[in-house]
């Protein structure tokens, strides 16, 4: 995500969060946060539980980013900006840039505002045909992330979706609804096709080819992470397992057999190779044809 | 139901007889209860059981939990989510991904942190080479907390850390807060309430984490990284702290000393141990292949090659470095003959006290300061002076004394120091930092400046933190001259300027050496130069000429004379020691012979050092 990538991503944020703009230039933005946003980003849980049990007219928080990274001059260890006043209104001052606070929160915000959608894609625009309704069909869209980890860690990201009607998979399905214009609303003149499986199926299935394509990956670093395992075990065996036998009380044997137990363990959360498939979000998508 | 939710709330054609009877039965899967998705014990990143073999090295687990949320959802016809809002979660993700096992993710997250290539390095090699469980042991002043946040930084980053413990000493805890928080973004916290435990990244001080109730709380958990500043206080693998930090459950491992061993190789062993048990084999066998005498080391190459596999020391000699140089000069003045007056006064009121006074240590240091004072400004001696005579019953004598001493103060009319540091800065036509001990003088200082149109600003001690940064920015935007009491205390970094006059010095050389470590650290593009003024034929004259000419601490490499002085200080201060040889000196030949003694002790102690260091 480059800065400007990432001010676009801050601004569509804050229109779809609802936020009133007060004011914006080519690198900042001075913005009063709609009450979802606030709650979001502003970590005042109490302040939102009283809004919530007195059904006091909430006060929402006034910022000012910059979007940029605090500047080489400033000592970073300095809060280099102080609020400032308009009017009555205390606005805040935060720089925003990839690795800010702000933009993380941000992230984690948008994880939990946009975990499911159910949607329909507008049909063509005109007059179809009069009397006909078109078909649309169900799918099952849904975003993983893979995490391959060891003492290490990488990841991989799949959008893929799954028609309910047909239980044919797409793995570029996300990829393909960007250009589609989506709705919340059922158009007219539409008529949705039965599913022939159910939506725990389809995720399953869904999984399933996912996990066959992963199946089918390098399994190298996983060999290597086994072997660091092992030879991490074999060094500590060499200093425990002496120890234990030369112990002269059962109690120092146990208590040494404890430790090297606990030195184990601590090998294995460290080196033994994983693999974790999560969902980021998912939803479902009503689109034409029959598929 | 699950299944067919959708067409119970579509107002679609399609009649509810669509129950498609081929999913009555689900397969294997749950019902879609509110069962909450496995959390992971105890932090660790991956959900509590597998799910399956991936292969027939790697588990697959599997979270599916915004799924069955959507299942929720459905049933209860939603709510549903704003569609960007949803794209957005993904791009969110996208810009996190980490793409690579290797490549530096934490970087591009830290626009303001340029690391030196010995500290990227470091890190680098912790990270990959060493999988994370190191000794941190560059000398003093090299960065090993930039290293250790580095390191930190990339795991959490990573997902690979999520709690942290960091346990340092008591002094040091806001310190490292402040650099995680400051430097890296890193929201540690200081542990002060049991239940600031409960955060991830928690900074403590290992004697409180030792203690209980706080210590079987940490036994009980388990920590994805823990990080030990001040490490070589583990050497003992008899103490406490030794047992508890082995007993912590911990995955990743930093170990921060710049002195790995000061006495004694077993030292080195025990800390190693600590992180890999075995590294160098049991501990006879390390005895054994090893040790040839208690600080001797045998085989020496094969020793170095199994440490150089969990430690790093970066040394200033290592020549990927740069320091600038530091030039001395001392610049001698002699007093007018009011203050040489002045200064024969209180010395005489000093010894004569300080016969009085024999035995009371205290109050004879007291009497050494009023003597170096006087060789500081009259505005310092005054004060003390003013403060001594309201202590003594007015009818004794020596009230009378004090007041002699203050009249010899009034008929000084000028400040020859001050005169010669004007002329000084005027030369310097550049910024530069003037250190004084005193309050006193300070003021009167700043006063002076501003009399003859140079502008100054103040420093010291108890000043706020916001203040501290306000008088720093002033400095390096308006001022010329800063004048300051305090080195000490992080975050002062003065890099912008290279001029250093000491007004007067302290007794204590460590501070000597911090202040000039404000100016003189990494980052100084400019040789420093250093002035010391100083009043001929006073006690100033010895302590620079011990400090400068004897040990010449002043171009002495950072960080060495720490540990030097820890060597000698054991049973005493060094200031101490100093004073008293002052007050028990009968005249300046016996006091210059007894300070060069005191000067050839600390060579000894550096030379003994030295001898360690390089082995």
């Amino acid at each position: 995500m480059n800065p400007k990538q990432m001010q676009k991503f801050v601004l569509s944020y804050l229109q779809s969060t609802d936020c009133h703009i007060l004011e914006k230039g080519p690198s900042h933005v001075t913005v009063k946060l709609s009450p979802a946003a606030d709650r979001a980003l502003t970590n005042r849980p109490y302040y939102w539980s009283f809004v919530d049990r007195t059904g006091a007219e909430p006060e929402t928080m006034t910022f000012r980013w910059i979007f940029e990274p605090p500047g080489e001059n400033s000592a970073p260890e300095t809060p280099g900006l102080s609020p400032y006043m308009i009017g009555s209104t205390r606005v805040i001052q935060d720089y925003v840039y990839f690795g800010s606070g702000r933009l993380a929160q941000i992230f984690e915000s948008v994880g939990q505002a946009g975990k499911n959608v159910m949607l329909f894609e507008e049909p063509p625009k005109g007059p179809g045909h009069p009397l006909g309704s078109q078909p649309y069909t169900a799918w099952l869209g849904a975003n993983f992330k893979v995490g391959y980890e060891c003492d290490m860690k990488r990841e991989e990201l799949y959008g893929m979706g799954i028609s309910l009607a047909t239980g044919i998979i797409d793995e570029r399905f996300l990829e393909k609804l960007r250009d589609k214009r989506l709705t919340p609303k059922l158009p007219s003149n539409v008529h949705l096709l039965r599913n022939g499986l159910s939506l725990r199926k389809a995720m399953t299935q869904l999984e399933n080819h996912l996990e066959r394509k992963l199946r089918n990956a390098d399994f190298g670093w996983a060999a290597e992470a086994e072997e660091r395992r092992l030879d991490e075990l074999a060094r500590v065996g060499q200093y425990y397992e002496p120890m234990i036998e030369r112990s002269a009380t059962k109690e120092q044997a146990e208590a040494l057999t404890a430790r090297f137990n606990q030195r184990k363990e601590e090998i294995d959360w460290q080196y033994r190779p994983r693999v974790t498939l999560s969902v980021i979000n998912c939803g479902i998508f009503h689109l034409p044809g029959i598929e | 139901m699950h299944s067919e939710p959708l067409q119970q709330r579509s107002p679609a054609a399609e009649p509810a007889e669509e129950l498609l009877p081929t999913e009555a039965a689900p397969l294997a899967d749950a019902p879609a209860s509110e069962a909450e998705p496995a959390v992971a014990a105890g932090g660790r990143a991956a959900p509590a059981a597998p799910a399956r073999k991936l292969h027939p090295l790697v588990d697959l687990y599997i979270d599916r939990s915004p799924f069955e949320e959507l299942e929720r959802r459905i049933e209860r016809n939603g709510p549903w989510d704003d569609w960007g809002l949803y794209r957005m979660a993904w791009e969110a993700e996208e810009a996190r991904r980490i793409g690579d096992f290797r490549e530096l993710q934490s970087l591009r997250l830290l626009p303001g942190l340029t690391p030196l290539p010995h500290q990227l390095d470091t890190a680098l090699r912790v990270l990959y080479e060493m999988r994370g469980r190191a000794i941190l042991a560059d000398e003093v002043g090299l960065g090993k907390t930039i290293e250790a946040g580095l390191i930190l930084k990339e795991y959490l980053v990573r997902g690979l850390v999520k709690r942290a413990l960091i346990l340092v000493p008591a002094s040091l805890v806001l310190q490292w807060v402040r650099e995680l928080s400051g430097k890296f973004g890193i929201p540690a916290v200081a542990q002060k309430k049991a239940y600031t435990w409960g955060s991830d990244i928690v900074v403590a001080s290992i004697d409180t984490a030792k203690r209980e109730p706080h210590r079987s709380l940490l036994l009980d958990g388990e920590f994805d990284m823990l990080i030990i500043d001040e490490a070589h206080k583990l050497k003992n693998k008899k103490t406490g702290n030794y047992q508890f930090v082995c007993d912590l459950r911990k995955k990743y491992c930093l170990l921060l000393t710049a002195t790995p061993v000061q006495n004694d190789l077993s030292e080195l062993y025990n800390l190693i141990t600590l992180l890999k048990p075995g590294q160098l084999g049991g501990e006879g066998e390390f005895a054994a292949n090893f040790v040839a005498d208690r600080r001797v080391a045998k085989n020496e190459e094969q020793l170095q090659a199994a440490l150089g596999q969990v430690m790093i020391r970066n040394r200033r000699s290592d020549g990927t470095l740069e320091f600038t140089k530091r030039m001395v000069a001392n610049v001698p003045l002699q007093l007018s003959p009011e203050e040489q007056n002045l200064y024969e006064g209180v010395t005489r009121f000093v010894r004569e006290h300080a016969q009085a006074e024999r035995g009371d240590m205290a109050s004879m240091l007291s009497l050494v300061t009023l003597q170096r004072e006087v060789c500081s400004s009259r505005d310092a001696v005054f004060l003390t002076l003013i403060n001594l005579s309201k202590k003594v019953a007015p009818d004794s004598p020596l009230h009378a004394r004090v007041w002699e001493l203050v009249e010899m103060i009034r008929s000084i009319k000028a400040n020859t120091k001050a005169q010669k540091t004007m002329e000084l800065l005027e030369s310097i036509q550049d910024k530069a930092i003037v250190f004084t001990e005193y309050r006193a003088t300070q003021d009167y200082l700043i006063r002076y400046f501003k009399e003859h149109g140079l502008n100054a600003v103040p420093y010291r001690g108890g000043m706020n933190r916001g203040k501290k940064d306000w008088m720093m920015d002033l400095f390096r935007r308006r001022a010329q001259v800063m004048v300051a009491t305090e080195a000490g205390g992080e975050g002062i970094n003065l890099q912008f300027c290279h001029h250093i006059v000491n007004f007067d010095l302290p007794w204590n050389p460590m501070r000597v050496e911090q202040r000039i470590g404000r100016v003189h650290r990494l980052g100084q593009t400019e040789d420093v130069r250093i002035f010391n003024l100083c009043t001929t034929g006073t006690i100033e004259e010895h302590i620079v000429h011990l400090l400068h000419e004897k040990i010449n601490m002043f171009e002495m490499v950072i960080g060495e004379l720490g540990e030097i002085l820890e060597r000698l200080e054991k049973e005493e201060p060094l200031e101490r020691k100093l004073a008293k040889l002052v007050l028990e000196a009968d005249d300046p030949g016996e006091l210059r012979k007894r300070i060069d003694g005191l000067g050839d002790s600390l060579l000894e102690a550096g030379r003994q050092f030295a001898k360690e260091r390089d082995r």
